[in-house]
């Protein structure tokens, strides 16, 4: 038991210097480095005794493996589902429904992390920088909406983004933003890929995403955040009520992305030619002005069947069915 | 008119094979370099607070005030095994405040009162200074700001308590803000079975 007989001698020397201490506060700083601790060795359990078992260290595990394969999982089902509700059933309400699942599950349950848009910036890392990888979560959860999106179109965007959902169901008024201004200020989008992708392969040192910092959405997933990023957030949303999906249509990297992917795509919301009545109603109905002539157009489509729930063609082959 | 609609089809089926191709060929290339699962750690070797010849550095308290989350994903943990068990911990108790009636020291060191004080093995209830005390720290109080961090350090304690980030908070940012505010770039990317490892940095 030297080690009680050690910790009561360090106790008289220490009473002895907080007394110190007591009787000349000047002295406090002299007083700390002259504290001498009672041990030099950390007692053991089997030193301890009374049968003290040492308990282990206290360390969260981060999410489980399983259940980040069970996120790309339902990443890939709600993109299918999307495409079935959207293509094949035409349902307005149902693909509102997929998307306010779709808010919740990726949005506010996983605080919209890990997500499509930022992981642009860490494949361009990892393409460029040889010491830089990237798990295999994240690369699928990077390509799938890519190659969903060369067959049908921006589905991501429509019913499973989170930070589409969000915008999708403040649109309250939607005006007709202008063709040439809606053109030009879609091109913002590209700028600001370029400048992500720029901005995020430098050297490790000076590296910055972007995306991920200026990300307007992230804050109200995670109920807190920068004051300044929250005023971004409110901004954006007040402006989605009358200007639909601002973000997703005007400055989204990854909506760059997709938009090219969709070029090729020959599946998608289509307004049916032998069934039309050249009414326009779907061209008014759709918020994001993605309807040119009675035509929808792949590439700014976001899949929210507006235009269908509007036509009455629809709604009559609706009750009929 | 079939005719050239045929050939539009066939140059969309085309392109669309080649982007596949591209698309395939980069996840391709990723996957094969790829990594296991990757979170943010603090390196304690690193660390301000817990890095060994930094006794005259004031306290760092950047992982309260950057993280993202409300209440820091960045806390302090006592290693049971390495810590001295001392009757006046000098990261519990302010062992510069004035001693009170019980021969203690009258602070608490702690701002969020965190730390749990309490005797183990044979308890001597006549002489509490000739027991061994287990101080563990509350996850739900404790924000990382350093303080007990920085007193446990050598020469004052053995250096057993350090920052670790707590994964049931880290919402896991893609550029964490502590570590691009980290004067030392002490948080690190780490993969999975290191990150969670038990490494202090080594003392006596």
């Amino acid at each position: 038991m030297t080690w009680r007989g050690q910790t009561r001698h360090a106790r008289a020397l220490l009473l002895a210097l907080l007394c110190l201490v007591v009787l000349w506060p000047d002295r406090a700083l002299a007083q700390q480095v002259q504290y001498e601790r009672p041990v030099d060795v950390a007692p053991q359990q089997q030193a301890i005794g009374g049968g003290y078992v040492t308990p282990d260290v206290q360390k969260p595990r981060p999410r489980q493996y399983w259940l980040q394969l069970l996120d790309v999982f339902l990443l890939a089902s709600a993109m299918g589902l999307g495409v079935w509700l959207v293509v094949r059933r035409r349902s307005r309400p149902l693909a509102l429904a997929l998307t306010i699942g779709s808010l919740a599950y990726f949005g506010f349950y996983r605080q919209g992390c890990i997500c499509p848009i930022g992981s642009i910036q860490n494949v361009a890392v990892a393409l460029t920088d040889p010491g830089y990888a990237i798990p295999i979560v994240v690369t699928a959860v990077f390509f799938l909406p890519l190659v969903v999106a060369v067959f049908f179109g921006r589905v991501f965007c429509g019913g499973v983004c989170p930070l589409g959902a969000i915008q999708e169901l403040v649109v309250l008024k939607p005006v007709q933003v202008p063709r040439r201004l809606d053109n030009a200020l879609g091109l913002l989008k590209y700028v600001y890929l370029g400048a992500a992708i720029l901005l995020a392969v430098q050297p490790a040192i000076s590296r910055d995403f972007v995306i991920c910092r200026f990300d307007p959405f992230v804050g109200f997933f995670r109920r807190e955040g920068f004051a300044h990023m929250m005023a971004i957030g409110s901004g954006f949303l007040v402006l989605g009520m009358f200007v639909g999906r601002p973000y997703c249509r005007y400055l989204c990297p990854y909506g760059a992305l997709l938009a090219w992917c969709s070029r090729l795509a020959t599946r998608g919301v289509t307004i049916t030619p032998d069934r039309e009545l050249d009414c326009g109603l779907c061209a008014n109905a759709c918020p994001y002005g993605a309807i040119e002539k009675n035509r929808a157009v792949r590439k700014e489509c976001l899949y929210c069947a507006r235009c269908y729930a509007a036509c009455p063609c629809e709604t009559s082959v609706g009750a009929a069915v | 008119m079939s005719d050239g609609m045929t050939r539009r089809d066939a140059l969309v089926k085309a392109s669309r094979a080649g982007v596949l191709l591209a698309l395939g060929s980069t996840a391709g290339f990723l996957v094969r370099k790829a990594d296991g699962q990757v979170v943010w750690q603090v390196d304690t070797s690193k660390c301000v607070n817990s890095r060994l010849g930094e006794a005259g550095t004031p306290i760092c308290s950047l992982c309260t005030t950057e993280c993202v989350v409300s209440q820091s994903a960045v806390r302090a943990v006592n290693h049971f095994a390495k810590c001295g068990r001392c009757y006046i911990c000098p990261a519990y108790y302010n062992i510069r405040s004035a001693v009170d009636e019980k021969g203690l020291p009258s602070e608490k060191l702690c701002p969020r009162d965190a730390i749990v004080r309490k005797p183990i093995g044979f308890v001597d209830p006549e002489d509490p200074a000739n027991n061994f005390y287990e101080y563990t720290i509350v996850e739900e109080k404790c924000d990382g700001c350093g303080i007990c961090v920085k007193n446990c350090m050598e020469p004052l304690g053995l250096g057993s308590i350090v920052l670790k980030v707590r994964y049931d908070l880290c919402v896991d940012c893609n550029r964490c803000a502590i570590s691009t505010a980290c004067p030392k770039d002490a948080v690190v990317r780490q993969q999975l079975p290191d990150a969670l490892a038990v490494t202090w940095p080594e003392s006596r």
